[in-house]
């Protein structure tokens, strides 16, 4: 028996927008150096669902969450959780790449930066350039590292995006649609470089295509009209799932 | 089960499965016809049965086909990629079948030569495997896993059978030399029955494959059954 460990615990989830209840009442574990994916219609709550993993609802005003989620045990939505730290445990990749208008070399060493992680020379070039490495983009970018992020290709800002989070080096990278934007080639490259991630990295990613789901994670949740329906392991959810209302969705049954 | 969204998609299902349900039918007819030639020493029928098993080959052409288009086009998951690669395995077994029910016809063609040739348990024999099939493709229409099981369950009366024959048979051999060759036709048509059998066992596991995603291949019956009660997990 493999042993599994997790690295976020759900339990109980429930949030509110205003009035309405968004999460009914959530359970679920993400195992550590796997890659889960939240599948769903729009609108079942699984980018809500992602976003309680860094608190990044908290921004939004009358939203309301209850219930535990625990990263490696310690509760995130403890009074004494400082946010902008939380951050750069769970980092987040948005569905638009979005590369601050600054140069690429800028956009990686900004957060190691203000953490304090490394001061600016020679040790911070050699951050930059791991982390581009990771994130295999450093072959594209080594040889114009001043220019602007935001003249690079949609995929290469996806990866540039990646590399950025990765620099502070969190434990869990959530992705939000990552590949919504991007053409088959680069989203072959960012679902290869998930791959190559997870041996560091807790990886969660919202997607509202099947097939990436089935290629790219190990686990798969489902959820829908705010309930996690099913989880378990991809390979099993999609030759063999358990609930009726999955079976429909990812057999293209939308009643 | 809702209906698909994509209403082609569902329509190439429908006619996937129904076109593997008519090959079975053809193949359940070729069985049956080919050992009433035999019976009847009917030379007519079983030129027809051996000409027929063309209509059967090409059935099994065209089904691939249509399965390749199915995995290449529609990423088909979850029942719908069972349906699917149930249908590849069960279109390969009917297909043997259809050669060995031409192996019969073939037999048939010159049982004459052997008139003094014991057949009557090769007629049991045969209405039992014939019912094997029959009930492995119902199964299969049906999504029905209890007839499946029975079917993989019955097929040891079928295997003791004939164990029989074969025994029977020799003593006919050891009895008169000149028997032999009347023998040697005897047990090779038993042997293409008993094999009919065997894929009447595998079509009905790959029915258990389709509607519960078990693989029953290669475990005995009481874990099957187990399997597809839920009672036992498949790891």
């Amino acid at each position: 028996m493999k042993t599994k460990k997790n690295k976020l615990t759900v339990r109980n989830l429930k949030l509110w927008y205003g009035e309405s209840e968004a999460l009914h009442g959530i359970d679920l574990d993400i195992v550590s150096g796997k890659v889960t994916s939240l599948i769903g219609p729009s609108g079942c709550g699984k980018s809500t669902f992602l976003r309680c993993f860094n608190r990044m609802n908290d921004r939004i005003p009358n939203c309301r969450v209850e219930g535990e989620v625990l990263l490696e045990g310690h509760d995130i939505y403890a009074p004494d959780v400082d946010v902008v730290q939380l951050r750069s445990h769970v980092g987040m990749v948005f569905q638009k790449p979005n590369p601050f208008p600054k140069s690429i070399y800028e956009n990686i060493a900004y957060a190691p930066r203000i953490h304090g992680m490394v001061d600016d020379g020679d040790d911070m070039d050699e951050l930059v350039e791991t982390a581009l490495k990771r994130a295999s983009i450093w072959d594209e970018v080594k040889d114009k590292l001043q220019q602007p992020g935001t003249a690079l290709s949609g995929g290469q800002q996806q990866r540039l995006c990646i590399a950025r989070t990765i620099a502070v080096q969190p434990d869990v990278i959530l992705m939000d649609e990552p590949c919504s934007a991007l053409d088959p080639i680069a989203t072959a490259k960012i679902e290869e470089l998930m791959d190559e991630l997870k041996e560091d990295y807790t990886i969660v990613i919202v997607t509202h295509n099947m097939q990436q789901a089935a290629r790219a994670s190990d686990y798969t949740a489902y959820f829908y009209l705010g309930d996690l329906i099913e989880y378990g392991e991809t390979q099993k959810v999609f030759t063999t799932p358990r609930d009726q209302r999955t079976e429909d969705y990812i057999t293209g049954r939308f009643g | 089960m809702n209906q698909h969204t994509f209403k082609r998609f569902e329509d190439e299902l429908n006619l996937l499965k129904s076109k593997t349900v008519s090959m079975g039918g053809l193949v359940e007819k070729a069985v049956r016809r080919s050992m009433k030639a035999l019976m009847n020493y009917d030379q007519k029928r079983a030129t027809k049965v051996i000409e027929r098993d063309r209509a059967i080959n090409a059935l099994e052409v065209e089904i691939d086909e249509m399965t390749r288009s199915l995995l290449a086009l529609r990423q088909p998951a979850a029942s719908d990629l069972r349906l699917v690669i149930a249908t590849i395995k069960i279109v390969t077994d009917l297909e043997r079948c259809g050669d060995l029910a031409e192996g019969i016809a073939e037999y048939a063609l010159k049982v004459h030569e052997h008139p003094h040739a014991h057949m009557d348990s090769l007629e049991v024999l045969s209405d039992r495997v014939l019912q094997q099939v029959k009930s492995a493709l119902d199964a299969f229409t049906y999504d029905d896993v209890n007839a499946a099981l029975q079917t993989i369950e019955n097929d040891k009366r079928i295997n003791k059978q004939y164990k029989a024959i074969e025994r029977e048979n020799l003593t006919y051999m050891l009895e008169d030399p000149r028997y032999i060759s009347s023998g040697m036709m005897v047990a090779a048509i038993s042997k293409n029955l008993e094999r009919i059998g065997d894929h009447a066992v595998n079509i009905s596991e790959m029915v258990i494959y389709k509607v519960k995603g078990h693989d029953v291949r290669h475990v005995d019956h009481a874990t099957a059954e187990r399997l597809v009660s839920g009672e036992l997990d498949a790891e």
